[in-house]
């Protein structure tokens, strides 16, 4: 795996959150805020990942209509669905830490720990190696 | 200090790498028998700035169990709390080599919020301390380790912190 590739597979899981916190944030009153502010967070993150791609001459992934992410009846689905999408961001970007040095090496140190304080503020709990399996 | 260059290196390319893998340098470079235990590919030996890199992390990440050991003990009361953290903490120890001579940890203060918070400083610095090892790492295994571990330095700041 290059590091374009590795951004792209983050890329694409980028796409997904953006999609996931704005029906969280819709569907869920009580959610809307938090949704929204994660939700522009993940914004900076895909448009900077769409900018570094095209100046790397790659043609970054699209986003997808919709995904599936269950049916997302209660809070707690809700939860779950962004821990999860979190749980492979951080995945993402820990696989191109290891792609990747200087600067992009540190976009994705970055990248990971603000999953991970992201996936704590959603519910989750502390862990010792967060993105790795 | 006895330490051993041991190092946990797993990669984390979601489900497409080495799921739970463990890769193992002993100190004559060569694979552990760990590695093959769990069918990894070969990997490149160690260089020296990334072992005397893992001893200066064993060195932090003990001293960072040390205090939570410490605030620990001085605050009972604390203990069901910190005991998460201090797993952690003792993990991390472990992926770096094991225990290692750490100065005395500096005294806990006796106000229990106080004693949170600075542990929660603590881990914070830990944290940073761990991105940038991991940006100076050769191996893209060790920087894997080392950035995770930041990013779980940096929840288990947040977590003390909320426990303040």
């Amino acid at each position: 795996m290059s590091a374009v590739s590795a951004m792209q597979q983050w890329l694409a899981v980028e796409h997904e959150a953006v999609w996931l916190y704005s029906l969280v944030g819709a569907r869920f009153s009580a959610l809307t805020g938090q949704a929204r502010r994660t939700r522009d967070a993940h914004l900076v993150a895909r448009d900077d990942l769409l900018d570094r791609l095209h100046k790397a001459g790659a043609e970054p992934v699209a986003t997808g209509l919709s995904y599936d992410v269950g049916p997302l009846k209660t809070q707690d689905e809700a939860r779950q669905a962004v821990r999860d999408v979190e749980g492979r961001i951080a995945a993402a970007t820990l696989a191109l830490v290891g792609e990747a040095s200087g600067a992009t090496r540190g976009l994705a140190t970055t990248a990971l720990r603000r999953a991970a304080l992201t996936d704590l503020a959603w519910g989750g709990e502390p862990v010792a190696f967060p993105g790795l399996p | 200090m006895v330490i051993s260059r041991r190092a946990l290196i797993a990669t984390g390319a979601g489900a497409v790498v080495l799921a739970g893998a463990v890769v193992v340098a002993d100190a004559t470079h060569r694979l552990d028998d760990a590695a093959d235990a769990v069918g990894l590919r070969p990997k490149a030996r160690p260089v020296r700035s990334d072992d005397a890199l893992i001893v200066a992390v064993a060195k932090d990440q003990n001293r960072v169990l040390s205090a939570i050991e410490s605030t620990a003990a001085k605050h009972t009361g604390l203990g069901a709390s910190l005991e998460p953290f201090a797993t952690i903490a003792q993990a991390h120890v472990n992926a770096v080599g094991g225990p290692s001579t750490v100065p005395p940890a500096r005294p806990v203060d006796a106000d229990p919020v106080v004693a949170l918070r600075t542990l929660a400083t603590t881990l914070s610095s830990a944290s940073t301390a761990r991105a940038k090892d991991a940006a100076k790492a050769v191996s893209p295994d060790l920087a894997r380790v080392l950035s995770s571990m930041s990013a779980g330095l940096a929840q288990c700041s947040r977590g003390l912190g909320a426990l303040a």
